[in-house]
């Protein structure tokens, strides 16, 4: 009986955490497909429509713009980002140098201000650079902000490779980079992948950066969701397909991340 | 000539002393093997050989050459790790074959050796699998044929056979020797088993602390420890050592008594192995009440106890008696009786 009650207990508390979880996601799908009249109504008896999508991409509101900037930014910050991260996570992991934990801790600790303490000194710096709203200036912020996360993630992944394998190679005449090349990447692949698309997912949903240093040319997805709040009123319907047209990419990376974290478990030399 | 040459290295972390300064030659074609128990310094050795460790002071010379600051790859060797060392990502093909694509060996030559090595090792019919597929011995085989695939001038072997079942151990401990017969080519074992070191080795370097306390053949270390840790370290069941004193000729303990020739002293050791002592029906050397009996399968290992002294010897395998009744051991036509100093743990002999 006790058991019983507990089992329903449980699923009791599991379906009421899904609801409030999933609820705000479900309403912006639904209110991305109404016309504006049906956007305050909870009622799912409405006349779907595509119009939101096609509005979203044309003047004034120009999404196509919005969308290249965030994929150019995020693709090119996680293109940098990993390969520097994968290296400098390698040399964490691997090599015993003076001050190793003190540097990993400096890296670290720069996860740790608060991004609004720092907007202003990277936005005076771009204005004396004359690099405000641009691309090149968003990237190099987010280089800022992911490289020390992606270090940290990689190296877990790197740590719980076995140096067996890697001192077998070199033993049969592999160079440190061939080493890295042939042996720990293949094998710390699912570990980078995941950092990757988590590299991305932070880049692509970067908000405060984004609106203080983009005006115009280099605004992004998730600044781009701001102007939907017009004079006449919050556009919803507008707004929610936008939102998912940021959604969409993650939720789609979501599911890579669960094969490859599964993968990345998993992974590891022979024991 | 693949001669290898230690000459006065030493390898220090930060102020521990893991090898105090020593030399080593291992000639050309030997099988040495470097035993010792766990944190003695002998993998340590085998890394600074390999150029995995890098050497405090002192040369390394691999065929007359010093290779102190050649990386691993330019030293002409191949190793088997205790964990096999194996590419998880790979196939057993693709890993046998990893050492020959590395120097470049055609790809029709690197499929020719790595079938031949492959059917040398009897994994022919398993290399399209991954090593996650295999087994333990199996796994063993591939790191094994990888040393091999390339003739290398020395193997190292780090407890290659630690993580096999007994039974497995005995098969592959048996193949190694084969193999190293077959292939004549200069080998470093590290082992603290020391059955494996006196099975496979021409000489057998016993490590102690870090430091080398005694190298000779198998049989010269079985037959004259050169001190207490060595007397008590080789041998299974290892060597009786009782504690007692020299009076007037004769060795004395508690339920032992032993003639010698040595000058009277307090604070001696002697051994004798079990296999030197047979049970004696009437008084005899060693005197004491049955502890134990353990039949081994060919022989039963019987235990006397007499005060604090505990002296094992090696009986016939029908052999019965009740425990606690009176028991007794005579040496051997020919055994051999060890002394060695308790404080120092040198022989005295």
């Amino acid at each position: 009986m006790r058991k019983t009650l507990t089992y329903i207990g449980e699923r009791v508390l599991l379906v009421f955490v899904s609801v409030i979880v999933l609820f705000p996601i479900v309403w912006m799908f639904l209110t991305a497909f109404k016309q504006s009249r049906d956007a305050y109504s909870l009622s799912l008896n409405f006349q779907p429509t595509l119009q939101n999508f096609v509005t979203v991409f044309s003047e004034p509101w120009n999404l196509g713009s919005m969308v290249l900037n965030s994929v150019i930014v995020a693709t090119v910050t996680v293109a940098i980002a990993v390969p520097c991260a994968t290296l400098a996570a390698y040399s964490f992991s691997r090599f015993r140098v003076k001050a190793r934990k003190f540097l990993f801790f400096l890296i670290l600790s720069t996860q740790f201000i608060p991004a609004v303490v720092i907007v202003l000194p990277f936005f005076l710096m771009f204005r004396q650079l004359d690099m405000l709203d641009t691309r090149l200036a968003l990237i190099i912020v987010n280089l800022a902000i992911v490289t020390p996360f992606v270090i940290w993630m990689i190296k877990g992944f790197i740590d719980a490779i076995p140096t067996d394998s890697e001192e077998a190679a070199m033993i049969d005449g592999a160079s440190r980079l061939r080493v890295i090349k042939d042996i720990v990447l293949p094998v710390a692949a699912p570990g980078i992948m995941t950092s990757s698309i988590f590299c991305f997912i932070l880049t692509w949903n970067e908000f405060l950066f984004a609106l203080i240093l983009s005006r115009r040319d280099a605004v992004t997805l998730p600044v781009g969701l701001v102007s939907f709040r017009t004079e006449q009123g919050d556009l919803w319907e507008l707004m929610s397909a936008a939102g998912v047209m940021i959604t969409v990419p993650i939720f789609i990376m979501a599911l890579f991340i669960q094969k490859h974290f599964t993968r990345g478990m998993t992974a590891g030399a022979v024991k | 000539m693949a001669e290898v040459r230690l000459v006065d290295i030493e390898k220090k972390y930060g102020n521990f002393l893991a090898v105090p300064q020593q030399s080593l030659t291992i000639e050309d074609g030997e099988f040495l093997v470097l035993l010792g128990p766990s944190g003695c310094g002998k993998t340590t050795t085998m890394r600074m050989i390999a150029g995995l460790e890098d050497i405090t002071s002192g040369d390394i010379m691999i065929k007359g050459e010093r290779v102190n600051d050649k990386p691993p790859k330019d030293r002409d060797i191949a190793m088997v790790f205790q964990n096999y060392g194996l590419y998880p990502h790979m196939t057993v093909r693709q890993n046998i074959e990893y050492p020959l694509k590395l120097r470049g060996v055609a790809k029709a030559e690197r499929r020719k050796r790595v079938e031949e090595t492959a059917a040398k090792v009897e994994l022919d019919a398993l290399l399209e699998r991954r090593p996650s597929e295999l087994s333990g011995g199996q796994r063993q085989r591939v790191a094994l044929a990888r040393a091999i695939v390339r003739t290398p001038s020395i193997f190292l072997m780090d407890e290659p056979l630690s993580n096999l079942d007994a039974k497995l151990r005995v098969t592959m401990r048996a193949e190694l020797k084969h193999l190293h017969h077959e292939l004549g080519v200069t080998t470093v074992y590290v082992t603290h088993d020391q059955m494996e070191a006196m099975t496979l080795a021409n000489r057998v370097a016993v490590m102690r602390e870090g430091r080398i306390v005694q190298l000779d053949t198998p049989k010269k270390i079985y037959a004259e420890p050169a001190d207490l840790f060595v007397a008590g370290f080789i041998g299974s069941p290892s060597m009786n050592l009782i504690d007692g004193s020299i009076k007037g000729g004769v060795f004395r303990a508690e339920g032992v008594e032993v003639p010698v020739s040595l000058a009277d002293r307090d604070g001696v050791v002697l051994g004798i192995r079990p296999e030197e002592l047979e049970i004696a029906s009437e008084r005899a050397a060693f005197g004491g009440k049955l502890y134990a009996l353990e039949l081994t399968g060919d022989s039963t290992l019987v235990t006397l106890r007499a005060g604090k002294t505990s002296v094992c010897a090696r009986g016939h395998a029908d052999f019965e008696a009740e425990i606690d009744a009176p028991c007794h051991f005579a040496p051997k036509a020919g055994a051999r009786f060890h002394l060695f100093d308790r404080a120092s743990g040198e022989r005295l002999d």
